[in-house]
């Protein structure tokens, strides 16, 4: 073997060494130039487009989940994962709300018309008050039913006639604040599992010391409102299912909730699935994942009043694969969340794309959807399983999540200024925030 | 200017065993064809017909990678190495290092390349383009370090065969294939196994760009070129035009190619330096194009009667033509304005199968008109099938590439129209006289034209399919029973 290695060193002439030298000396120059340089130089290449996207990756979509398997319950349903000294929650009042709470959790609540809103990493539930005496003595069930005719008899005295004038008697939701014990709880969202409760503005965290990174930021993501998800077991036909009952059964722990028996799966895991989906279907053979710094493309992927601000790198970040496509067959999906938010139009146009949107040769996705032969849901598609979830999941991560809400794009609140760009008004046609 | 060229005759005595060209050449001319068939597939559901199929394995999005990948690699990078074994030791005047070697290579390359490509319909795409074969399958086959294992003997086996070599100057081709080999490794592994070692976003999408641009510019490019480097003056019997020309080809796109990548991304979330550096590259690949054109036709020129003679001539040279049309429109398809344009349309589809189809495959055809009858010692069973063949391949080709250059470009121009005005209100009155899924619907007669185009290809690939086996398998044609039966005369060099 060394002889071997000898004679082959040996036989090499001094071209062929140059040669190879050469060869590697112009590459490496080019990796070195082209693909390691950009991600130091660049920021934006590795840094988050806003504190929204950070916290809505890191905080809001693991602690959100979503029954992707839908066929054993009438709904989707969206839990989160509350955990102690973790989850900011907010206690609000509002015209047909009301909360009562013990002395002690009194400071959690934010009263209607109070100045900032109060938020809390402290483990706190709201429920309609149990009737029997709590631990501390707190009868919430007597209090409830005192502060529910205060209210009407209140509403009265504003509305004299109303029995004339046919109105009805308001029935005021009144909840309960207490403390549930442990430090972790779930608690039926309020929100539609594509954005979450965000607030840069008058308000305060009520803690003793901050307790995460992230309640340190300009803005914050909160749970407003949780109430204890509970469930019961029901029966259709044969299949045996549950919902959500106040009065059911607790959840214990995470492994519950995402066991066969019930199947959530967190919105984390949903897009991670989306994202694999996306890749093994070939989605984006068709689709590009990329607003260009072009007219036509902000055109296309804006709004009927906005248009779309060009994709930046900061948007791709938490991609394990990103598409940035090399056809365009269909429509860019950049901003898909925005431009097409609704489910049910979805749902369309997985199960028939042609109705969804006429004249496409998309072809139909059927797989993402469960037969459904009794026709046991109101759809009148079959069933969307967690495939359909988490593609669409991804797809709403699309354009949503550049800023927070409060200054999203589609409401003119871009700080970019796209439509400044290109109706020629700011500069002469360059996007600044293109580096 | 014709110094080394004279060397390239086979010496009488050494004894060749071309067991690993067979090895690699055979199974890729039934993938070529199976490559196209999917082709034709993928060209009418959902283009033309978009009613008909649709299932999870049927689906548009699950068949492409199966046409992208049986063509590559499958059809095109196996015939590039059987050719490769082939002249590489000739041009050496030694024979192959290790034929078992090469017997394990290719146990190693059709298996692990068949199951990735077929895996594809079931789910198994990787997500990267032209990076789409699976990392593991089934949980336990490593396929893509197979294909690096696989590469990685190849290389050895050629890199020591050159080392043992009898002639001293190495011809233009062993340069090409050199370089190609090491491109090859460090590409292949860049864009397939390194891509999760940069940050998540636009750092991969960087990467997987350099990996598709390198794939076509420092892989199929230099082993096409030698390819057509050792088959344009073996098959006409003449000495190349220029040494000196060819090495600056060789050194320019050893410059030039792999800073281009971004140029896939132009106008897109990719950094404006990055972009600039790649279109001032990509026009600087003017260079190595016009070196090799002005060789292979200066080569040819009193040689032009051979055109009407020898089929694998005809395959060169228009070979050589279409390389010149797809090196043009890629730099100029870099530049900003008519990027604006061409991009994410059939304009970029026509260029890519003008350059792997058009170049790159013709010149592998020819290769192997010209070495399956040395190998089997068998004259060509049928000339009028090889005639055929290229007319309609040439004529098939010419109708895809017109029908999809010129539908991307009219659907390129359609969105373009959108943004005539000066208001953003304006761009939105274009947009509703004008929708997205109508400039879809406007390309329908060409994609119409590129089906009936890729029938015709097809067609021509099937009588090629046909020749080849009945040359390989058939008994031997006596020269008496040859010429009584007017068949052409036994058309091998010094047969």
């Amino acid at each position: 073997m060394k002889n071997q290695k000898q004679s082959f060193f040996h036989r090499l002439d001094k071209s062929v060494v140059w040669t190879i030298v050469g060869v590697l000396f112009l590459f490496s120059t080019s990796i070195v130039v082209t693909l390691i340089a950009p991600q130091y130089v660049d920021p934006s290449w590795t840094e988050p487009s806003s504190i929204y996207q950070v916290q809505m990756h890191d905080v809001a979509d693991p602690n959100l989940y979503v029954n992707a398997a839908a066929k054993r319950t009438e709904t989707l349903q969206f839990v989160h994962h509350l955990k102690e000294d973790y989850t900011l929650l907010a206690f609000v009042e509002s015209a047909s709300t009301r909360i009562i709470a013990p002395p002690h959790l009194e400071k959690y609540v934010t009263r209607v018309g109070a100045p900032a809103t109060k938020l809390t990493s402290k483990l706190l539930l709201l429920r309609k008050p149990a009737p029997s005496t709590s631990p501390d003595g707190f009868l919430a069930s007597v209090v409830v039913e005192q502060l529910q005719k205060k209210l009407q008899e209140k509403w009265v005295k504003a509305n004299p006639g109303w029995q004339e004038k046919r109105l009805a008697k308001p029935y005021y939701e009144i909840y309960e604040l207490y403390s549930p014990g442990g430090t972790e709880a779930f608690s039926l969202a309020e929100t539609d599992g594509v954005f979450e409760h965000w607030i840069d503005k008058n308000f305060q965290i009520i803690d003793e010391a901050p307790q995460q990174r992230y309640h340190l930021d300009e803005g914050v993501l909160y749970v407003k409102n949780p109430q204890e998800y509970r469930v019961s077991p029901h029966q259709i036909g044969s299949i045996e299912g549950w919902k959500f009952d106040p009065k059911g059964k607790k959840i214990e722990n995470v492994e519950e909730l995402t066991s066969p028996q019930f199947g959530f799966m967190s919105r984390e895991q949903l897009i991670d699935l989306g994202e694999h989906i996306f890749a093994i279907e070939g989605c984006w053979y068709c689709h590009t994942d990329q607003c260009r710094t072009l007219v036509q493309d902000t055109v296309l992927n804006g709004t009927p009043t906005f248009p779309a601000p060009p994709s930046s790198a900061n948007e791709y970040i938490y991609n394990r694969i990103t598409f940035p496509g090399t056809r365009r067959i269909g429509p860019d999906i950049s901003r898909a969340g925005v431009k097409r938010p609704s489910r049910e139009w979805h749902k369309a146009h997985f199960w028939a794309p042609r109705e969804a949107s006429p004249g496409t040769i998309m072809p139909a996705y059927r797989h993402f959807f469960d037969k459904d032969p009794q026709i046991t849901s109101k759809s009148p598609f079959g069933v969307p399983n967690y495939r359909f979830e988490a593609v669409y999941q991804y797809l709403m991560t699309k354009g949503t999540r550049i800023t927070p809400p409060t200054q999203a794009w589609w409401k003119g609140e871009d700080p970019i200024q796209t439509l400044l760009i290109i109706d020629g008004v700011k500069t002469t046609g360059k996007w600044s925030n293109v580096p | 200017m014709n110094n080394t060229a004279k060397a390239i005759v086979e010496p009488a005595k050494v004894e060749y065993d071309d067991r690993a060209v067979k090895q690699m050449i055979y199974p890729s001319i039934v993938f070529l064809v199976i490559g196209m068939l999917v082709g034709v597939y993928i060209s009418l559901n959902p283009f033309v017909f978009p009613d008909h199929i649709s299932s999870e394995y049927m689906n548009f999005g699950r068949v492409r990678p199966v046409h992208v990948l049986n063509i590559t690699l499958l059809w095109l990078l196996s015939a590039d190495i059987g050719l490769v074994y082939y002249f590489v030791p000739r041009l050496c005047g030694v024979p192959l290092w290790s034929s078992r070697l090469a017997t394990v290579t290719s146990w190693i390359w059709w298996p692990t390349l068949i199951l990735g490509t077929f895996s594809m319909q079931f789910g198994t795409n990787y997500g990267w383009e032209y990076a789409e074969l699976p990392m593991l399958m089934l949980k336990f086959i490593p396929i893509k370090l197979l294909v690096v294992v696989a590469w990685l003997l190849f290389m050895v086996n050629i890199f020591m065969t050159i080392s043992k070599r009898k002639y001293e100057k190495m011809y233009v081709a062993i340069w090409y294939t050199m370089g190609a080999l090491v491109w090859t490794a460090f590409t292949f592994t860049v864009g397939n196994l390194a891509l999760e070692t940069v940050p998540g976003g636009i750092s991969r999408v960087n990467m997987n760009f350099f990996y598709v641009h390198n794939l076509v510019g420092l892989i199929f490019t230099p082993l096409g070129l030698a390819i057509a480097y050792y088959f344009i003056p073996r098959t006409s019997n003449t000495p190349l035009y220029s040494h000196k020309l060819s090495m600056i080809g060789f050194w320019s796109i050893a410059f030039f190619y792999s800073w281009i990548g971004a140029h896939h991304i132009m106008h897109g979330p990719m950094s404006q330096w990055l972009q600039t550096t790649s279109v001032i590259f990509s026009i600087w690949l003017f260079i190595p194009v016009w070196t090799v054109i002005t060789n292979f036709f200066a080569t040819m020129k009193n040689n032009w009667k051979q055109y009407t003679q020898s089929v694998p001539v005809r395959f060169l040279m228009v070979g050589t033509l279409y390389y010149l049309v797809t090196c043009m429109q890629g730099p100029l398809m870099a530049l900003r304005n008519v990027n604006e344009i061409t991009s994410k349309t059939d304009w970029v589809i026509g260029h890519s199968h003008i350059a792997l189809y058009g170049t790159f495959t013709f010149f592998a055809l020819a290769g192997i008109y010209y070495v399956v009858p040395v190998i089997v010692k068998k004259p060509l069973w049928s000339q009028a099938l090889a005639d055929w063949h290229f007319s309609l391949n040439f004529l098939g080709s010419m109708m895809m590439f017109i029908a999809l250059s010129t539908g991307g470009y009219l659907q390129g121009l359609a969105w373009a129209s959108w943004s005539n005005g000066n208001s953003y209100v304006e761009f939105l009155h274009n947009f509703s006289q004008l929708s997205f899924v109508q400039t879809n619907e406007n390309l329908y007669w060409w994609w119409v034209a590129r089906s009936v185009s890729g029938v015709i290809i097809l067609a021509g690939n099937l009588l090629f399919l046909l020749n080849m086996i009945n040359t390989i398998i058939l008994k031997p044609v006596s020269e008496e029973e040859r010429k009584s039966k007017k068949m052409i005369p036994d058309a091998r060099v010094g047969a």
